[in-house]
């Protein structure tokens, strides 16, 4: 009944396969998400970061209809993400970080009754792929470790074909081969056949590899949600001494977090926008610039 | 020119499109890639290094427009013909002032001489040629 209802006044005016406005979320009145939006291009892949329990997985679960959110909504191609069709479905893809589903089922069973539902599935790409991986067809689902689960579940999700293909921890469980093999898969098929990829993270140099661009999810928030290449250039560390910290009055522009030593010196992070200058206290001559990686940054900001 | 020229340090302050696009000058400048040379695609590139192509093709395009390389039809991105020969030492010496002036800094905070740096320098260029 809800689907008939989520005609085409419900659409939103984007191109993006996956989009949200203004989601919130709580659990056992907690909060999980509060207010967060969320627009992934096509091609482009995007890498959600976040210490664990921050809400990555609530999050993908809710931009994908799999979960109600509190508040706001989420699209997929378009369309509402609860109420989404069954051809919409087929355009996509979602690894779960422990993926246990028809865990009764052989390897092989598994993928020819998947395959059935997916109009551009790959049977030679899923064959050829699991005889690489060295695993036997013939094995039951629910006997695999977890890291050859995670494999055969990715072998499933990339043999769809997926416009939009959505992974969360993929590399958890996977050893450095099998992760180093994921990644190019991911950055080839964004790069190659215009699939848009979200996967959710904590080993930060995964993402900065592949990712074009970047969000990290912190206490319920976005801290930032722009492009891989941008975030490095337009974010530095300065130290500052004590002697110029103590004329600064209050926050100063582009200022992310502040920490003081015991000197009265302080280590500040500091954003701007591309292509304009550096905040001006970092160009004092007794000012200290220091370039971040993506690590640095992320620790910084959500200490 | 090979893929496994390129090293790519994901986990480094500097974008990745940035450090294909200076190593490229740095290869260029010595002759070590010369004009006329083709480089390897954006696909050989991204699948050996398992990096975003765009991320590749945005130095290969940036490059372009600076005019130190050409697409080529059929061969796809070479080495401009303008650059003839390779730069001069003190040109060449230029591509590392900036790395070498934070080199210094950082030696300087570290109170080392500069003797045991420079030492240690030599070995370690010395090393890579080996």
């Amino acid at each position: 009944m809800q689907a008939a209802l989520s005609s085409r006044t419900s659409q939103q005016d984007t191109d993006s396969p996956v989009h949200c406005r203004d989601i919130y979320k709580s659990y056992d009145g907690i909060t999980v998400l509060s207010g967060v939006n969320l627009d992934i291009p096509t091609g482009a892949v995007l890498g959600l970061i976040g210490r664990n329990g921050a809400g990555k997985s609530t999050l993908i679960r809710i931009l994908l209809g799999l979960s109600m959110p509190g508040r706001g909504e989420a699209y997929v191609f378009g369309e509402r993400a609860l109420y989404m069709t069954d051809a919409s479905k087929t355009r996509l893809a979602f690894v779960p970080q422990q993926p246990d589903a028809l865990g009764w089922m052989r390897i092989g069973d598994m993928l020819d009754f998947i395959g059935t539902f997916y109009p551009r599935w790959d049977d030679e790409y899923a064959r050829n792929t699991l005889l690489r991986s060295g695993l036997s067809s013939d094995k039951q689902l629910a006997k695999l470790s977890p890291g050859e689960r995670q494999r055969v579940a990715l072998i499933r999700a990339l043999a769809v074909n997926p416009e939009l293909l959505v992974l969360d921890e993929p590399a958890s469980a996977l050893d450095p081969v099998a992760r180093r093999e994921l990644l190019r898969e991911i950055a080839l098929r964004a790069g190659e056949s215009g699939t848009t990829v979200l996967f959710s993270t904590h080993i930060v140099s995964d993402l900065e590899r592949v990712a074009s661009h970047v969000a990290f999810l912190h206490q319920g928030r976005l801290l930032f949600n722009t492009s891989m290449d941008d975030l490095k250039e337009t974010h530095i560390r300065v130290h500052v001494p004590a002697a110029t910290m103590q004329r600064v009055e209050g926050k100063l522009p582009g200022e992310l977090s502040r920490r003081y030593r015991h000197d009265g010196s302080a280590s500040l992070v500091l954003a701007r926008l591309p292509d304009t200058d550096w905040p001006e206290i970092a160009r004092q001559p007794d000012a200290r610039m220091d370039v971040l990686g993506l690590e640095d940054l992320f620790v910084e900001v959500t200490e | 020119m090979d893929k496994e020229l390129f090293t790519i340090q994901p986990a480094a302050p500097e974008p990745i499109y940035r450090q294909i696009m200076e190593q490229l000058r740095r290869l260029i400048a010595s002759g070590q890639v010369k004009s006329g040379e083709a480089l390897p695609s954006v696909r050989e590139v991204a699948g050996h290094h398992a990096v975003n192509p765009m991320t590749v093709s945005r130095a290969y395009g940036l490059l372009e427009a600076e005019g130190l390389l050409e697409r080529q039809r059929g061969k796809g991105m070479v080495v401009a013909a303008t650059r003839k020969r390779p730069q001069s030492h003190d040109q060449r010496l230029d591509h590392l002032e900036p790395r070498l002036r934070e080199l210094a800094r950082q030696a300087r905070e570290l109170d080392l001489p500069a003797k045991q740096v420079i030492d240690r320098l030599r070995s370690l260029i010395e090393e890579d040629e080996e």
